[in-house]
């Protein structure tokens, strides 16, 4: 019922799929970290319109779960593009498009609503005593931004970011509706070959726990590392 | 494609998908006040154990935990020498349950430690027991602190039901897979864009409800505990 000498060929098959899975998810965790920079930079500085945008923006992507955000970006994406492309006149054919690029785009939307709460937090957080000293010693709101917000926000913000890059990673996993191999449908691939199902999940249950557990290690270190004492 | 024929369609299959729903919220409860107990008090080789559980049900995607139950509960059932009685629903009750008991666990324990050290201290010399000091003082105030994290696990318990189609329980997603495949495949946007109103629905639905309970319990609120804990995604 349970045969433990499938567990390392199971092992080294899974592991294939392991450098691409973190390449896409660390792809999505820059795209999404920018987008959702820039819509809490919005929040944070309440510019009267994009502002009510972007919480309508963040509702509808709060409110749908990730799959049906997946499937609607797959059946919804290439004629939306094609369509762009012949407004400008431009023939090009978007359902050649790549999976792939198809889910790093639907989970970068996704991620990003909650990549802006992240920043917003980090951004909440700051001390508005340092901006007013930055501005009496003369520095230009650019200056201020990056010499004395960027540096101390970003170390806020490092265990949260640690955490939505282990929710990127596990939303990948619903990637496999579109026939995009990561660590859990590789498990599903290799448990096809051989019929030893739980045996796989198994060995990607280890895998996805031993990430977790690297990325919350390497989170702690560098936060410990880069944090100002006061 | 005809909404008036589809939505009457897709809803009938919304009782399974609440059923399902409401089972892992209830065993997930209990499940996550079970594992905080433990990590809390810090009883020897348990708590490791509960801090095992809590972190594989935090770090490995639902879809995989769901799978994990599907096929691995024939083997737990097995072992006790009984036959195999699981249905795709069942698995899907007992992998959200299991999913749903340790993030829970991970708002649970955030709120009951936000709770003042002096409040602790206080009951404590006081002579109060543990169950006491729970259900008296930090458990209210700490009931008011987790709330909102609370409605974030319902949110994505709602969001997560939408997977059991993957191990087969005929919830909402999977009737709206027959629906497409009869009409040929025509209309997979719309049809998941009607997918994506219900699920809102049933979210806001349950955020106006925790809504509700915040403001009722806005009265044990403590002016030095921190107003808000981290709400976090999970997928």
């Amino acid at each position: 019922m349970f045969d433990i000498d499938v567990l390392l060929p199971d092992f080294l098959s899974i592991l294939d799929a392991v450098p691409v899975t973190l390449a896409m998810a660390l792809t999505i965790f820059i795209f999404s970290t920018l987008v959702g920079g820039l819509f809490a930079l919005i929040e944070y500085r309440k510019i009267p319109v994009l502002r009510e945008l972007v919480v309508a923006y963040k509702i509808a992507f709060k409110g749908i779960p990730m799959v049906v955000m997946i499937f609607l970006a797959y059946y919804g994406l290439p004629p939306a593009l094609h369509f762009i492309a012949s407004l400008f006149g431009v023939s090009y054919n978007a359902h050649s498009l790549p999976n792939w690029t198809i889910v790093i785009v639907a989970l970068t939307a996704c991620v990003a609503a909650f990549q802006a709460e992240v920043i917003k937090g980090a951004l909440n957080s700051f001390d508005t005593g340092q901006s007013d000293a930055a501005h009496s010693l003369g520095y230009k709101n650019s200056q201020l931004f990056r010499r004395v917000m960027f540096p101390q926000v970003i170390i806020a913000a490092i265990p949260d970011l640690a955490n939505s890059f282990m929710v990127i990673m596990k939303a990948l996993s619903l990637a496999f509706a579109i026939e995009v191999v990561d660590i859990f449908a590789q498990a599903q691939l290799t448990a096809a070959l051989n019929y030893y199902y739980l045996e796989a999940f198994l060995v990607a249950v280890v895998f996805y726990m031993v990430i977790a557990y690297v990325v919350t290690k390497i989170a702690d270190k560098l936060e410990a590392r880069l944090r100002i004492r006061t | 494609m005809e909404l008036s024929s589809m939505i009457p369609e897709l809803l009938s299959a919304l009782p399974l998908t609440l059923a399902i729903m409401f089972v892992a919220l209830v065993a997930g409860f209990v499940l996550a006040i079970m594992a905080t107990v433990l990590r809390v008090r810090r009883i020897p080789v348990l708590s490791q154990l509960a801090d095992l559980y809590v972190s594989y049900a935090r770090s490995v995607p639902v879809v995989l935990q769901l799978f994990v139950a599907f096929y691995g509960l024939p083997v737990v059932v097995g072992l006790f020498g009984m036959k195999d009685f699981i249905t795709p629903t069942l698995a899907s009750m007992v992998g959200l349950s299991l999913y749903h008991g340790g993030y829970l666990s991970e708002v649970i324990r955030p709120a009951y430690l936000a709770v003042e050290r002096g409040q602790h201290d206080a009951a404590d010399s006081l002579g109060y027991t543990f169950r006491q000091k729970i259900t008296r003082i930090a458990g209210p105030q700490a009931l008011h602190i987790g709330l909102p994290g609370y409605g974030n696990a319902v949110i994505y318990m709602i969001h997560n039901v939408a997977l059991v189609m993957y191990i087969g329980a005929a919830d909402v997603m999977a009737t709206a897979h027959l629906i497409m495949e009869r009409s040929y495949n025509q209309y997979q946007f719309g049809t998941y864009l009607v997918l994506g109103v219900i699920y809102s629905m049933l979210c806001l639905i349950s955020w106006l409800i925790i809504r509700f309970f915040e403001l009722r319990f806005a009265r044990y609120h403590s002016k030095t505990a921190p107003a808000k804990i981290k709400l976090t995604a999970s997928i």
